[in-house]
C-alpha cells in the first residue's frame, strides 16, 4: 500500500519536474532564435534551382544571421530581465494619451456635426488628393484600389453582415466583366443590340442578382464550411467555363473591350485611355452611392434581420424572420455590387481574359474585408485600400518578387494581434466577445475554433 | 478499345485518388479537432515534396539505381517529405494558430491566418529554392510491372498506391486504437470534457497537426515523384483535397479517403470523356451535387462519431 | 556571387540616381544629364515570375555590360515594371514605366499584357519592344510604338507543319495547347496550317499546372495519332513528355519555343529523347557570341539563362546601340522609335529588322531535336523541308 503511494507521488514529482529548457523564459529565447533565423531566410538572397542549397548556404552563413540574432535576443533580454521597466513606461504612455483620447471619443460620440465634419473632409480629400498624385499612382488608385474598394464593400455584406462565408467572391466580378464585354460586342458572340457601357451596369446588376440567387438557393442550407467550399466551386467552375469556352468568352485569350462614354447627342464625353482621373471621379461616384445605400440598408429592416440570422438563426427564424429571402437578398446584393465593380473594370482596363479572375483573388478580397473589420464599413474600405496599396508600396523596397511573403506575414500577424480587424464594427466586436465568453451561439464566422481550452 | 481504355482511366483516377485521400485527411484531422479550415496545409504538402528532394540530393543517388537501391531511395524520400511536412505543420501550429486558440479567436480569424501563413510559406519556398520547376533524380528504371483488368501499372502508380495504403491503414489504426487516436476523438467531440477527462488539448492538437503533416509531406514527395517539385504546387491539389474532404463529411478520417478516392476518379474520368481543360469543373459539379442532397458529405461529419 | 552581382548593379545606379538628381527634374529624358533609363514590363512576381525573371536578366546584363564597356558616354539605368503577366495589371505597370520617364521599354512579355498597355506606351510615345509576344494580331491593331523582335505564331505554327507535312509521313496529328494565351494561339496556327496541308488533326487542351499528366497523357496515346506537337512551355512540357512515355506513345513529338529549353530537358530526362523543337532563335550554344553570352549570365544571376533570356538581351542592346545612334543621353522616344523601324541589327541570336506594322521581317524558323540530354541543332525549316 504504502509501496505505491511512494511510487506514485515519485512518478507524480517526475510529471511535474520542469526541464530547465522547458521553463517560459527559456522556451521564448528558442522561439525569438526561431524568429531570428525566419527573418534571415525571408531578408535573405534569393534561391537558384541549380543549386538548391545555395540560398540556405548564404543566408546562414552570412552577417545578417547574426545581426537578427542579436537583435532577437536583444529584444528578449529586455523583456525579460526590464519586464518592469518596459511595462511601466507603456502603461505610462498609455495613460497619458488616454486622457486626451477619451476626450476625443467621448465628442466624436455626443457630437453628430463633428462626425460629419470629419466625414465631408475625407470626402473633400478623397476628391482632391489624387489629382495632385503621380500618374502611375493614380492607376494603380483607380484599376486596382477603387475596383477592389467596391468588390470589398459588396463581399462585407454576404460575410459581415449576414455572416455567410464566400470564397468565390470574384465570381460574380467575373460575370459582370463579361456582361460588358458580352453587351458591348466585344466578345466572339455577338448580343442582340450593342449597348452603352453605363447601359450594361442594370444588365449586369440583374445578372449577378439572378447568379447569386442560383448559388445561393440550393447552397443556402449548408452551414458555413461546407457554404465556403462550395461557392469556391462555383467561383472555380465559372473561372474555368470562361477560360474553356474560348467560342464565346474569348478565353485566356482575352477581347478587348470599349471604354466608357457619354452620348447625350448635345453633349458627349469620352473616358480616355491614359488619364486616370476621369475614371475615378466614376468609381468614386459608385463607391459613394453605394457605401450610402448599404449604410442605410445596415440600420433598416433588413439589416436588423441579417443580424438576427447571423447571431441566431434559429431564433431568428422562430421569431418570424423568413431567414431563406433574407439570406438569398444578401447573396444576391453583395453579388450585383461585385458585378459593377466587375462592369467598371472591364471598362477600364478595356482587355479581359480569364486569367484575371483566378481563385486566389477571391481569397485575397476575403482577406481585405476582414482585415479591415468585417461589417464596418469604413474598416472594409480602409482594408481593401491599405492590403491592395501594400504590395505596390513594397515594389520598391523589397524585391518584387517577394511581395506576397511579406503580405502574408502581416495577415498572420496582424489576425494575431488584432483578431477583429484594423476598423472594427462596433456591433461585430460585441458579438465575438459574446460567443467566446459561450454568451450566446456565435454563427459560422464568430464562433471560435473547437479546442481553444488550454 | 473503349472498354479497356475505361479500365486505364479508371487505375490512373484511383492512383490520383490515393494521392488526393491522404491529403484530405490533413485536413479532416485538423478540422476534426478545431473546426478549421486549415488552408496552409497545401504548403505543407509543398514543403513535403521539397524535403524529398532536398534529401536526395544530398544523397545524390547514383545514375542508375535498381533494386535494392531503389528501394532504399524511395524510403528516404518519403521519410523525408514526411519530416519536413511534419516539421512545417508543426511550426505552422504553434506560430499562427495556437496564439489565436489562446485567445479564443473566431474561426473566420483562423481562416484569415491560414491564408496568409499560406501565402507566407509558399513565397518563402520560393525564394529559397527558386521558381523554377524542378524533377525529382532518377530513382530507379519506370517499367509497366501488372497488369490489372487490362491497365498497366507502372512502378511509380504501383509505388503510390502502396505508400498511400500503408499510410491510410495506419492512420486508420492509430485513430482507433491508440490512446492518442482517442485523445484526438475525444477533442473532436468536445474538447471541454476532453480537458476534464485530462487530456491534454495542447498535445493533442499540436500532435494532430503534426500527423496531418506527415502524411501530407509523404504524399507531396510522392507528387513530387509523379510529376514535379515547384513552389506553387499545392494550391490546385490542396484545394481538390479540401474538396474531397468535404465531400467524403470533413472531420471524417474514412470520409476523406473515400472522397479522395471519389474525386481521383471522377476527374480522371472527366479527361476521358471531354478532356482535361474540365478536370476540375467536374469535380466541383460533383461536390456541390454531392453537399445538395448530403450537406455533411457522404459520411458525415467528425471524427469522434463514426471513424 | 548574387552579392558581386548586386554591387555591379548598384554602382551604377546609385551613380545614376546621383547624376539625376543632381540635375533636378529634368523633364521628359532629354534634359537629364547623360543617364537613360530603359524599362523591361513582364511578370516580375506571381504565378509567371520564372518567364519574367528569364527575360529581365537578360536586360539587366545587357545594361550591366553596356555600362561596364565605356563604349557609350551615357548611364543606362534599369527599371522594372512588372504586370505580373495579367493583363488588368498591365496598365499599371506601363504607367511607373511612363512615370519614370525611360525612353523605351522591353516588353510587355505577354500578349495580353501588350494588348492592354500598348496604347499607353503609343500615348506617351515610348517605344514599346517586345522580345515574346507572339500573338498574330497586335501589330495589327495600330499601336503606334509597338515592335515586335519576334517572329510571330503564324510563322512559327505554319513552320511545325510545313515539317510535318512534308518531312515525315505523319497523317493525323493531335495538336495539344497549354491554355495560355500563347499556347493557345500557336496551336490555332498550327492545326489550321495542318488541315491545310491535308493532315488530319485532333486537337486537345491540357491547362498548365494540370496536378497528374498521365490521364492527358493516355488520351493522346487513344487518339491513334502519328504525330503530336504540343505547344505551350517547358515547366509543363517536361511532365508531359514523361508520361506521354510511360504512356506508350510513339509517334513523332514536337514543341515550340516555349519549350526550347534545357529545363525541359531536365523535367523530362529520357524522355525528352527525340522531341523535336522549332524556334525562330539559332542555337545560343553554337556560336562563340552565344556561348559566351551563356557564361556571362550564368556567372551573374547563378542559373543558365531560359527562355527569351536571350533574345530580351538583344533587344536590350539594340536599344542601346538606337539609343547612342539617336544622340546619346540627348535622344527621345520619338527620335528612338524612327530609328528603331529603320534598324537592322545583328544580334546573338538572330537579326532584327521590323517592317511597317512594327512586326518581325525575319520569319525564318529553325528546327532542333533532343537527343541524349542535349537539344541539337538541325537547321530551317526550308531547308528541312526543301530536299
Amino acid at each position: 500500500m504504502s509501496a505505491t503511494t511512494s511510487v506514485n507521488v515519485r512518478t507524480a514529482r517526475r510529471l511535474r519536474a520542469e526541464r530547465w529548457y522547458q521553463r517560459p523564459r527559456w522556451r521564448r529565447l528558442a522561439a525569438m532564435v526561431a524568429l531570428a533565423v525566419t527573418m534571415t531566410l525571408v531578408t535573405g538572397a534569393q534561391g537558384s534551382h541549380q543549386d538548391l542549397f545555395f540560398a540556405l548556404e548564404e543566408n546562414l552563413t552570412g552577417v545578417a544571421l547574426w545581426v537578427w540574432l542579436a537583435l532577437a535576443v536583444a529584444v528578449w533580454a529586455g523583456r525579460e530581465f526590464l519586464t518592469p521597466q518596459v511595462a511601466s513606461a507603456v502603461s505610462g504612455s498609455r495613460a497619458l494619451a488616454s486622457g486626451p483620447l477619451g476626450r476625443v471619443r467621448e465628442v466624436w460620440r455626443a457630437d453628430r456635426r463633428v462626425r460629419f465634419g470629419v466625414l465631408a473632409v475625407a470626402a473633400a480629400l478623397a476628391v482632391l488628393v489624387p489629382s495632385g498624385l503621380d500618374r502611375y499612382w493614380q492607376t494603380v488608385l483607380v484599376d486596382q484600389i477603387a475596383i477592389f474598394v467596391l468588390v470589398a464593400v459588396g463581399l462585407n455584406v454576404v460575410i459581415g453582415w449576414a455572416g455567410m462565408l464566400d470564397l468565390g467572391f470574384i465570381a460574380f466580378f467575373a460575370i459582370g466583366a463579361y456582361s460588358a464585354a458580352y453587351w458591348t460586342g466585344a466578345l466572339p458572340v455577338q448580343p442582340p443590340m450593342v449597348l452603352n457601357n453605363f447601359a450594361v451596369i442594370p444588365i449586369a446588376v440583374v445578372t449577378c442578382l439572378v447568379a447569386g440567387v442560383l448559388l445561393g438557393a440550393p447552397t443556402l442550407r449548408l452551414r458555413g464550411d461546407y457554404l465556403a467550399i462550395v461557392t469556391l466551386g462555383f467561383h472555380e467552375i465559372v473561372y474555368l467555363s470562361a477560360k474553356n469556352l474560348a467560342d464565346y468568352t474569348g478565353g485566356t485569350r482575352g477581347v478587348k473591350v470599349d471604354r466608357f462614354a457619354v452620348d447625350l447627342g448635345f453633349w458627349s464625353y469620352e473616358w480616355g485611355v491614359v488619364d486616370a482621373m476621369p475614371y475615378y471621379y466614376l468609381l468614386l461616384a459608385f463607391v459613394a452611392v453605394v457605401v450610402f445605400l448599404f449604410w442605410r440598408l445596415e440600420h433598416s429592416k433588413v439589416g436588423r434581420a441579417w443580424t438576427a440570422i447571423r447571431e441566431d438563426e434559429v431564433a431568428a427564424a422562430s421569431t418570424g424572420v423568413d431567414t431563406v429571402r433574407y439570406k438569398l437578398m444578401a447573396f444576391a446584393i453583395g453579388a450585383s455590387t461585385s458585378g459593377v465593380a466587375g462592369v467598371a473594370y472591364a471598362s477600364k482596363v478595356g482587355y479581359i481574359n480569364s486569367e484575371n479572375f483566378v481563385i486566389l483573388l477571391s481569397v485575397l478580397v476575403l482577406a481585405y474585408v476582414i482585415f479591415g473589420g468585417m461589417g464596418s464599413i469604413p474598416g472594409v474600405l480602409f482594408g481593401a485600400a491599405f492590403l491592395v496599396w501594400l504590395p505596390e508600396a513594397l515594389r520598391s523596397l523589397v524585391d518584387p518578387k517577394d511581395r506576397y511573403m511579406y503580405l502574408g506575414g502581416l495577415l498572420v500577424v496582424m489576425m494575431i494581434y488584432r483578431p477583429q480587424g484594423v476598423i472594427p464594427s462596433r456591433r461585430r466586436s460585441r458579438e465575438l466577445k459574446l460567443a467566446r465568453s459561450g454568451e450566446v451561439e456565435g454563427d459560422g464566422t464568430t464562433e471560435p475554433a473547437g479546442g481553444r481550452l488550454s | 478499345m473503349s472498354l479497356n481504355a475505361f479500365w486505364d482511366f479508371l487505375v490512373l483516377g484511383l492512383v490520383l485518388g490515393c494521392l488526393y485521400a491522404v491529403i484530405a485527411i490533413g485536413y479532416t484531422l485538423v478540422y476534426g479537432v478545431l473546426q478549421l479550415l486549415n488552408f496552409a496545409h497545401s504548403e505543407v504538402f509543398m514543403f513535403g515534396a521539397f524535403g524529398g528532394l532536398l534529401a536526395l540530393t544530398v544523397w545524390a543517388p547514383a545514375a542508375d539505381p535498381a533494386g535494392v537501391q531503389s528501394v532504399v531511395y524511395v524510403v528516404v524520400g518519403l521519410l523525408a517529405g514526411a519530416a519536413f511536412g511534419g516539421a512545417v505543420a508543426y511550426g505552422l501550429e504553434k506560430v499562427a494558430y495556437r496564439p489565436l486558440r489562446r485567445r479564443g479567436a473566431p474561426r473566420l480569424v483562423f481562416l484569415i491566418t491560414a491564408i496568409g501563413a499560406s501565402f507566407f510559406l509558399y513565397n518563402l519556398a520560393g525564394k529559397l529554392f527558386g521558381r523554377n520547376s524542378l524533377a525529382m533524380p532518377n530513382l530507379y528504371e519506370n517499367r509497366r510491372v501488372l497488369t490489372v483488368f487490362g491497365a498497366d501499372l507502372n512502378i511509380t502508380q504501383v509505388i503510390i498506391v502502396v505508400s498511400a495504403v500503408g499510410m491510410m491503414v495506419g492512420l486508420d489504426y492509430v485513430v482507433n486504437r491508440t490512446k492518442l487516436g482517442s485523445g484526438i476523438r475525444a477533442v473532436a467531440q468536445d474538447p471541454e470534457v476532453a480537458s476534464l477527462m485530462g487530456v491534454d488539448i495542447d498535445k493533442v492538437v499540436s500532435r494532430t497537426f503534426v500527423i496531418g503533416g506527415l502524411l501530407g509531406g509523404a504524399a507531396g514527395f510522392l507528387f513530387g515523384v509523379n510529376n514535379k517539385v515547384v513552389y506553387t504546387m499545392g494550391f490546385l491539389p490542396g484545394i481538390t483535397a479540401f474538396a474531397a474532404a468535404v465531400l467524403g463529411g470533413i472531420g471524417n478520417v474514412r470520409g476523406a479517403m473515400l472522397g479522395g478516392m471519389l474525386l481521383g476518379v471522377v476527374e480522371t474520368m472527366t479527361v476521358f470523356v471531354w478532356g482535361e481543360e474540365w478536370r476540375y469543373v467536374a469535380g466541383f459539379a460533383a461536390l456541390v451535387l454531392v453537399l445538395m442532397f448530403r450537406p455533411t458529405g457522404l459520411l458525415g461529419e467528425r471524427v469522434g462519431r463514426t471513424a | 556571387m548574387l552579392n558581386k552581382t548586386i554591387v555591379r548593379l548598384a554602382v551604377p545606379l546609385a551613380v545614376g540616381a546621383l547624376a539625376l538628381t543632381g540635375c533636378g527634374d529634368g523633364g521628359s529624358g532629354d534634359g537629364g544629364g547623360d543617364t537613360v533609363k530603359i524599362g523591361f514590363q513582364g511578370p516580375l512576381s506571381g504565378d509567371n515570375v520564372q518567364l519574367g525573371q528569364n527575360m529581365e536578366n537578360g536586360v539587366r546584363l545587357a545594361i550591366d555590360q553596356a555600362n561596364a564597356s565605356g563604349d557609350y558616354d551615357f548611364e543606362v539605368e534599369y527599371f522594372a515594371a512588372d504586370d505580373q503577366g495579367l493583363p488588368d495589371k498591365a496598365p499599371t505597370a506601363a504607367q511607373s514605366a511612363i512615370s519614370e520617364e525611360v525612353i523605351a521599354v522591353v516588353g510587355p512579355a505577354f500578349s495580353g499584357s501588350a494588348d492592354a498597355s500598348a496604347e499607353y506606351y503609343a500615348e506617351a510615345g515610348i517605344p514599346a519592344v517586345s522580345s515574346s509576344a507572339t500573338r498574330a494580331d497586335l501589330t495589327t491593331k495600330g499601336y503606334g510604338s509597338f515592335l515586335r523582335a519576334v517572329p510571330n505564331d503564324s510563322a512559327q505554327g505554319a513552320g511545325m507543319a510545313t515539317y510535318l507535312s512534308k518531312s515525315t509521313d505523319a497523317e493525323k496529328v493531335v495538336v495539344v495547347d497549354d491554355k495560355t494565351d500563347y499556347g493557345v494561339g500557336l496551336a490555332d496556327v498550327a492545326e489550321q496550317s495542318l488541315k491545310d496541308a491535308g493532315l488530319e488533326v485532333v486537337r486537345h487542351s491540357v491547362p498548365q499546372k494540370t496536378p497528374d499528366y498521365s490521364a492527358a497523357a493516355r488520351n493522346v496515346v487513344g487518339a491513334d495519332a502519328d504525330a503530336l506537337i504540343y505547344a505551350g512551355y517547358y515547366e509543363d512540357a517536361g511532365p508531359f513528355a514523361t508520361k506521354l512515355d510511360e504512356a506508350g506513345f510513339e509517334g513523332i513529338r514536337m514543341s515550340g519555343d516555349g519549350s526550347r529549353d534545357m529545363q525541359f530537358v531536365e523535367l523530362a530526362g529520357d524522355s525528352a529523347n527525340d522531341w523535336l523543337l522549332t524556334c525562330a532563335c539559332t542555337d545560343p550554344t553554337q556560336e562563340e557570341a552565344t556561348k559566351k553570352f551563356a557564361e556571362d549570365y550564368e556567372a551573374a544571376f547563378n542559373q543558365p539563362p531560359g527562355t527569351y533570356s536571350a533574345e530580351s538581351f538583344d533587344v536590350a542592346n539594340l536599344i542601346i546601340e538606337q539609343i547612342a545612334e539617336t544622340g546619346g543621353a540627348d535622344s527621345t522616344g520619338e527620335k528612338l522609335l524612327e530609328a528603331l523601324r529603320a534598324v537592322e541589327y545583328k544580334g546573338i541570336t538572330k537579326e532584327f529588322s521590323f517592317d511597317d506594322t512594327g512586326d518581325f521581317t525575319n520569319q525564318t524558323i529553325y528546327m532542333y531535336e533532343v537527343q541524349d540530354r542535349e537539344i541539337n541543332y538541325l537547321g530551317s525549316v526550308d531547308k528541312l523541308t526543301a530536299k
